[in-house]
């Protein structure tokens, strides 16, 4: 009886001295590495690869080495949860705000004019390879839903009535599949803070006069331009379009009401339909 | 050598740890999901078991027997087997990052794995020296991968598949597994 006790005891023992000595033999843990494990625990871990690095680990290694690198990727699942964004600015030792984050945004009105019947399959991959869409407008939006099936969050939805996606920037995590989705490339990636929206992906660049494709179309008039009075437009003369200052902009929307179109429009009102 | 043979495939396929001797089968139905997964939970298996079956056949020839206390080999071993998986864990933490990051979840994971454990009590069961024991481990070990990926590979397949949706899933998944093991019996019934 009292063998068996010493055995296990001494056995025991032995064990634990053994890991003990091990844990104090081998190389304390880097300093560098801690920190990428301490980032680490604080991304999601899925490993989409969004961000542009091969899995979470790696971003995190990335992160580790320079934390500014953030505001350039920033990983979206993190930035739609207000306790992992806390938990990563913590971790990097900076400051976060969800405003750092990208929104996608679809740069159309939906207004122009379908050209005819069109029986072919319901894809706008497919639409496009065929006579470059059922659109009048080559630069708008086909309308079937390409988009829609390719995003992670259901952020997208079809406006039956202009026959036009629609992302809601609240569901939105700026994952940027839509935008390599969309074969007519209106999709692009915002600032999460944009204010002003500007609807319309056709500039002086691209050979086709507006007015006669869209009734909803940039005409060029300047009037936005004109109107703003705290110098947040700022006109791009070669493509003739306004491009905004979100620092400067107040969100006092005259710009909104100046333009003639009903080409821009509020972001945060994006959802809502705009009066034409 | 013959001996050393038989032992190797008894293990790995006639007294298959999964499908014959049904041990393991938490890790049978967690991680058999995907292939690369299944690779390195067998991987991982594999190692410990060898290790273990090293580790407690030493414990068992110079301490137990001498002393005639054969009968407390159980306590032993869970305490021997806990303690190797920590200190494997820690070397390959602070020596490897890259190797400790693909074993990822599944080296902590098996500390308590009832086939780790069922390897080593078989050693001591059928009598097998240090040698002996380390290849049935190997055995176990492979049988243990084998089984995980034959699975897993079915298993990437029945995703796809148009099965009832009573049946998708897990469901699908154990009946799949009851054939397989009516398989490998049948094999152990041959030999």
């Amino acid at each position: 009886m009292l063998v068996v006790i010493v055995i296990l005891t001494a056995i025991g023992v032995v064990c634990g001295i053994i890991i003990y000595v091990v844990n104090r033999v081998l190389p304390p843990e880097d300093e560098a590495l801690k920190k990428t494990e301490e980032i680490s625990n604080c991304l999601p871990g899925m490993n989409c690869g969004a961000c542009g690095y091969p899995g979470c680990f790696a971003y995190a290694q990335a992160l580790a080495k320079n934390p500014e690198l953030i505001s350039e990727s920033t990983c979206a699942t993190v930035l739609q949860n207000q306790e992992m964004l806390e938990g990563l600015g913590s971790a990097l030792g900076i400051k976060l705000n969800p405003s750092i984050g990208k929104k996608a945004l679809v740069y159309c009105t939906g207004d122009t004019r379908v050209l005819g019947d069109y029986s072919g399959a319901k894809s706008c991959k497919a639409a496009s390879r065929y006579v470059g869409g059922t659109k009048k407008c080559p630069y708008g939006c086909l309308g079937f839903g390409d988009c829609v099936e390719v995003c992670p969050e259901g952020a997208i939805h079809m406006d039956k009535e202009r026959n036009i996606a629609v992302i809601d920037p609240e569901k939105c995590n700026g994952c940027g599949l839509c935008v390599k989705e969309c074969p007519k490339n209106i999709i692009k990636l915002v600032p999460a803070n944009t204010k002003i929206a500007f609807l319309c992906s056709y500039d002086s660049l691209k050979d086709i006069p507006g007015r006669e494709k869209c009734d909803r179309g940039c005409i060029h008039c300047r009037k936005c331009y004109k109107a703003c009075e705290y110098e947040a437009i700022v006109w791009n003369k070669e493509k003739a379009i306004p491009e905004f200052d979100i620092e400067k902009c107040t969100l006092c929307g005259a710009c909104v009401k100046a333009c003639p179109q009903n080409t821009l429009t509020e972001f945060s009102n994006i959802l809502r339909k705009v009066p034409v | 050598m013959n001996n050393l043979f038989s032992i190797f495939f008894a293990l790995a396929i006639a007294n298959n740890f999964i499908l014959v001797k049904f041990l393991g089968l938490c890790p049978f139905f967690g991680v058999s999901k995907k292939l690369s997964n299944a690779i390195s939970m067998g991987a991982a298996v594999t190692f410990v078991m060898v290790l273990a079956s090293f580790a407690t056949s030493i414990i068992y020839h110079y301490i137990f027997v001498p002393y005639g206390i054969e009968f407390m080999n159980i306590v032993i071993y869970i305490l021997v087997i806990a303690s190797l998986v920590q200190i494997v864990e820690l070397i390959i933490k602070r020596t490897n990052i890259r190797l400790y990051n693909a074993l990822g979840i599944y080296l902590p994971l098996i500390t308590t794995n009832c086939a780790v454990l069922g390897v080593t009590l078989i050693n001591t069961q059928e009598q097998y020296t240090i040698l002996e024991s380390i290849v049935s481990a190997v055995g176990g070990g492979v049988g243990f991968t084998l089984v995980l990926i034959i699975m897993s590979g079915i298993r990437e397949r029945l995703e796809l598949c148009d099965c009832p949706k009573a049946m998708k899933g897990l469901p699908i998944a154990f009946i799949t597994a009851a054939i397989l093991s009516l398989s490998f019996i049948g094999i152990s019934s041959l030999m």
